[in-house]
């Protein structure tokens, strides 16, 4: 194994050499099926990581379990797969230990707002100073197709072929509510401007969330195809001075598919700034 | 120096200094250079007039359980000291308010309810309250006084015991409780005629080194802090509440960090992330936590990533019984979750053993790239011993990680198969180290494989750490290991093996030839050490405090021959005399 590995690398090494952005991606080609999504998310999160010239041995991606749980192996840097639902807590627990790493969490939709919606709030009010990436795809990828916290009401899917029952949650005002200190929305099909907005999370000193609008192309037929979100997806361009809490509410109860960023508050520390402020023995 | 070993209850409602008084009891007679042990129940609610009872054995030997039946009974409160008479000895020494604020109705006083056999004084602990502070207050300091008085203790040490225990308050709360001591004193002394046996009359134990009076939760904090802790998370749950607060305190002194999670679910992942990053990291729970931890678990064994667990076990499924001590958690801890899942189960024995428990933990843990569980249990987190103060921890306990060399690095098997299972484990931020983990099965480089070979080989990866850690198991105890032949060989775990080891002796003054065996380290078990002790019983008991036995099927497993069961649900911890009993009738 080792040989048939070695002699893959060296033909991979050659390639990646030349293209400069592509030292983030790790020797293993992506498992998704053709055409998902995730491929354009990953293609940005390579680039911003390149532009931020993030040294790989100090960065670390964690992420939970279903189709965007994959993520970090195609990563060269290292990487935790963790449990369905749970990067957050172990991306908080990393960082919190390790403050000089660059912690990045991943999730589905399934895993952040589903089965581990309970940690979302938490990590948002405690500003913990990570980067959260969710996969929104609507759909339960991994297991083929079930209904999430994010198909729509009335769409049919293997769990529900009669239509979904339950009313799709929000992700941006749930962000924007519990607290998080940056809100944006990114779109796997426009990897610069996706790549803009991972890049200001990454350097935004708190807790960042970022909603990715991604297609998955073989679950879901009539939601989040790529023709749908083509033709719906377009850019907020919003203003500085508009970046408040009371028009990124409304935008994003208004704007399903607006991309950018929504809300940042840079003057509030991070939690370990908090710690240290509290801790402060005088 | 004669022997000497008394038990005194303190029994009151919540609210009447109950407890307060038996702490006072207990850290004077451990500066007097007695070895005591004390252990409170108190109600679960917070506020109400339920009962308490303030538990202390004292004595000139090694303590070994708190004792079942008490030398001396003190009622501040009638009615729950009624139901407290049926753990007084039928021997015992009743103390009693002789003159209550409202006379008793008939059945209401408990010294109605004393047996034949006991002795009671009446005090008038109420009136000599009001008379030292114009208030009902200072009843439990009136009792204390007469108990001083009883017990030929001296009054001026026991005075400046109240004074360093209310030293922080105001000096009129100072004063008022220790006139109420005095009046109790002087009162007994000149009106009880004392025909009692109990005196501490010529004890005076040689002065030993100083000693700290402490419980299990206390320990467990001040173990991880000493080996290094930097990282704790947790969510609050009786009986391990008490180490997140300590933690809380201390742990950023030490320049660490504690997060309270939103559950446990969340406290065992940043404790996994905090190990990921190469830090020592540990959470505390009960049952219903220790319950939502499970699937982390299996993530710290099949990643390969530090992590460990106090579980201080409550009574019973589900919520349980929350305050009530128990040792149910034994299959849960060694077996609990899913797949074939090997990890290090520690039970401390006693209230030291909880400290170094938790160093071992963290050391092993970070040596072994696993999950290791601490099993305490409600007695062992609440219960108070005076001890040495502890050693720290050697060197060799406080860096343990096998980090990977130049070679190593050159392709990088994050998990690279070895004699002793243990694959160099590179911390985030070591160039060339970088890997992925996930608790899908892999191959040595981390990526998922699901090929027969690989998950056969990987598996027998995790198992074969079992094997060296066994040899860095403390060495079992083994009472009275001179002889090589026994009538009845019992076999214990955790906070059972004090009751254990003492029935050993009462046991022999009766003329039963028994010893006794027990192991911090439940698993792996040091199987091997236990099945030579067993080849040297005719008969072997184990005894612990769960209904279905389950250390004894799994001892039963290993040992492939009968044994003899005694199972207690009470809440209580272990009693020797109940062993003693079964092995009268063995
Ligand atoms: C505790 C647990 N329950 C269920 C599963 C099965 N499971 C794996 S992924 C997944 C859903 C994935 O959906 P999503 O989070 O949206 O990720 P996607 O695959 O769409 O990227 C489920 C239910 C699991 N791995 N763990
Ligand atoms: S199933 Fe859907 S989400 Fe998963 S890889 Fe395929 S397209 Fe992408
Ligand atoms: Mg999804």
């Amino acid at each position: 194994m080792e040989t048939i590995r070695s002699a893959y690398l060296d033909e991979k090494l050659e390639i990646v050499k030349n293209i400069d952005f592509l030292k983030y991606r790790s020797a293993d080609l992506p498992t998704w099926c053709p055409g998902c999504g995730y491929f354009g998310i990953v293609d940005a999160f390579y680039k911003a990581c390149r532009e931020l010239d993030l040294k790989h041995e100090n960065m670390v991606t964690v992420s939970g379990i279903g189709c965007s749980g994959r993520t970090p192996i195609f990563i060269n840097s290292y990487g935790f797969h963790t449990l369905h639902g749970r990067s957050i807590p172990v991306a908080s627990g990393l960082k919190l230990a390790r403050e000089d790493l660059t912690v990045f969490a991943v999730a589905g939709d399934g895993d952040a707002l589903g089965i581990g919606g309970g940690h979302l709030p938490h990590v948002a009010r405690k500003n913990i100073n990570i980067t959260f990436l969710l996969f929104d795809n609507s759909i339960y990828g991994l297991t083929k197709g079930q209904s999430s916290s994010t198909t729509p009401y009335e769409m049919k899917t293997n769990s529900h072929p009669a239509g979904n029952p339950d009313t799709p949650l929000n992700p941006i005002k749930l962000a924007l509510s519990y607290g998080a200190s940056f809100v944006a929305r990114g779109y796997a099909g426009d990897p610069q401007g996706l790549k803009q907005i991972i890049k200001e999370a990454t350097l935004h000193q708190g807790f960042s969330f970022i909603q990715i609008l991604t297609p998955c192309v073989t679950f879901d037929k009539e939601n989040k195809t790529w023709k749908n979100l083509k033709e719906k997806v377009y850019d907020l361009n919003l203003r500085k001075e508009e970046k408040n809490m009371e028009t990124a509410m409304r935008m994003a109860e208004n704007e399903p598919y607006g991309v950018g960023i929504f809300f940042q508050d840079r003057q509030r520390p991070h939690y370990q700034e908090i710690l240290r402020n509290l801790n402060k023995t005088d | 120096m004669k022997e000497f070993n008394i038990i005194i209850e303190i029994c009151g409602s919540a609210g009447e200094g109950t407890i307060s008084a038996g702490e006072i009891l207990s850290r004077f007679m451990s500066g007097q250079g007695f070895e005591i042990m004390s252990f409170d129940s108190y109600p679960a609610e917070i506020r109400g007039f339920g009962k308490c009872v303030a538990h202390t054995r004292i004595s000139t030997n090694r303590i070994y359980s708190p004792g079942k039946l008490a030398d001396v009974l003190i009622a501040l409160n009638d009615k729950h000291s009624i139901s407290q008479l049926s753990a007084l000895k039928e021997n015992g020494l009743l103390i009693y308010d002789s003159q209550p604020p409202r006379p008793h109705k008939e059945d209401k006083s408990v010294v109605g309810w004393a047996k034949p056999g006991m002795i009671s004084y009446g005090i008038p602990l109420n009136m000599l309250a009001h008379k030292a502070a114009g208030n009902a207050r200072g009843m439990n300091m009136v009792a204390l006084g007469a108990v001083a008085a009883l017990l030929h203790v001296d009054q001026h040490g026991f005075t400046d015991s109240i004074k360093v225990r209310y030293g922080k308050k105001k000096q009129i709360v100072i004063d008022s409780n220790v006139n109420s001591f005095l009046e109790g004193y002087n009162w007994t002394e000149k009106n009880i005629k004392k025909i009692d046996p109990h005196s501490f009359k010529g004890m005076t134990p040689s002065k030993q080194k100083e000693k700290l009076i402490i419980n299990g939760n206390q320990l467990v904090a001040q173990a991880a802090l000493v080996a290094n802790l930097s990282f704790y998370a947790g969510y609050p749950i009786t009986p391990a509440t008490k180490i997140m607060e300590i933690l809380s305190r201390e742990l950023p002194k030490h320049g660490g960090v504690l997060l309270q999670t939103e559950d446990e679910i969340s406290a065992i992942g940043a404790v996994i992330g905090a190990g990921f990053g190469g830090k020592r990291a540990m959470t505390a729970t009960s049952g219903p936590g220790f319950a939502l931890m499970t699937e982390f678990t299996g993530l710290s064994v099949m990643a390969e990533v530090p992590a460990v667990i106090i579980d201080s076990q409550r009574a019973g499924p589900s919520t349980g019984m929350p305050t009530k001590t128990e040792q149910s958690d034994f299959n849960s801890a060694v077996s609990g979750g899913t797949g074939d899942c090997p990890r290090i189960v520690l039970a401390p024995t006693d209230t030291k053993s909880c400290y170094e428990a938790t160093i071992l933990a963290l050391y092993l843990a970070e040596k072994y790239q696993t999950l290791v569980v601490v099993l305490l249990d409600f007695f062992l987190s609440n219960s108070i011993r005076n001890i040495n103060i502890p050693e720290k921890p050697s060197s060799k306990y406080l860096d343990a990680n096998i980090a990977p060399d130049k070679n190593d690095l050159k392709d990088y098997q994050r998990y690279k198969i070895t004699k002793n299972g243990v694959s160099p484990r590179a911390i985030p931020g070591t160039p060339g180290g970088m890997f992925f983990s996930t608790g899908l099965e892999h191959d040595v480089y981390g990526r998922p494989n699901y090929s027969e070979a690989g998950h056969l080989e990987m598996t027998q990866k995790r198992f074969a750490k079992f094997n060296t850690v066994l040899s860095e198991a403390p060495a079992p105890e083994i009472s009275a290991i001179d002889r090589d032949e026994f009538d009845i060989g019992i076999i214990s775990w955790g906070s059972s093996a004090g009751a254990a080891h003492e029935t050993v002796m009462s046991a022999q003054k009766e003329g039963i030839n028994a010893s006794s065996f027990s192991s911090m380290m439940v698993s792996p078990f040091p199987e091997k050490a236990l099945i030579e002790f067993a080849d040297k019983c005719k008969k072997i008991l184990i005894p612990e405090l769960n209904f279905s036995g389950q250390f004894a099927s799994f001892a039963t497993q290993i040992l492939k021959r009968p044994v003899e069961r005694l199972n207690f649900i009470t809440g209580r911890p272990m009693a020797s005399e109940d062993i003693l009993q079964k092995m009268r009738d063995m």
